[in-house]
């Protein structure tokens, strides 16, 4: 699934390992969630929804998903 | 940082839950296997020294002594895939199900021959293709992720 969050991460000028230690997860999980590997958790997309003070979907592109399961 | 959960940013300062699990894991898995090796040699020494005699019901028992460890490595891998993220544990189990499938397709496909066409194997054999199948799953389920 495509999303801003590497936009949104140099915004506020952290590194994947700082985002990753904001949100409790292995930098692997940010890398692979900024190259739309893989997709969020509804708890993890909400924990960086809050984290970046923005609804899930402005992080997140709906529009991206091909209606297929991964 | 305007917008952003301050109550977040300040639990950033507290240690990474899943580098917390990796630390864990680690000084777990040192212990348990140096426990292993110490077990072994007691094991092996008593069983081939004073136990040599022994009645078979404490031979089984002293021969088993290095599953004590085995099984803290047991309880170490699950603590640790308690405690990673969401991720981690996904790439974990995908591999771990792999493992078993191929160890259990190797250990059926071997059971066909052996006797007649192959030599017989210990059983010790299916433990270790698992442990190199789960190995070789980890690094290409991990490869699907980057």
């Amino acid at each position: 699934m495509k999303n801003r969050l590497k936009v949104l991460r140099a915004e506020n000028d952290w590194t994947q390992a700082e985002l990753a230690d904001r949100v409790g997860v292995a930098r692997q999980t940010i890398v692979a969630l900024e190259k739309g590997k893989y997709s969020p958790s509804l708890e993890l997309a909400f924990r960086l929804s809050k984290l970046f003070g923005k609804p899930v979907e402005q992080i997140f592109d709906p529009e991206s998903v091909d209606g297929k399961p991964e | 940082m305007s917008g952003i959960d301050d109550s977040l940013v300040m639990a950033s300062t507290t240690i990474n839950p899943v580098k917390r699990a990796a630390q864990r894991y680690f000084i777990e898995f040192a212990i348990s296997m140096t426990a292993y090796v110490a077990t072994i040699w007691v094991s092996r020494s008593l069983l081939y020294g004073p136990m040599r005699t022994a009645s078979p019901g404490w031979q089984y028992v002293v021969a088993l002594l290095p599953l004590v460890p085995i099984l803290l490595v047991f309880g170490a891998v699950v603590r640790y895939m308690l405690g990673v993220d969401e991720l981690i544990r996904r790439i974990q189990v995908d591999s771990l199900a792999l493992a078993g499938g191929a160890t259990a397709l190797m250990a059926a496909a071997y059971g066909l021959i052996e006797g007649d066409y192959a030599p017989k194997l210990s059983a010790w054999w299916t433990f270790v293709t698992f442990m190199m199948a789960w190995l070789i799953a980890s690094f290409f389920v991990r490869r699907r992720y980057q």
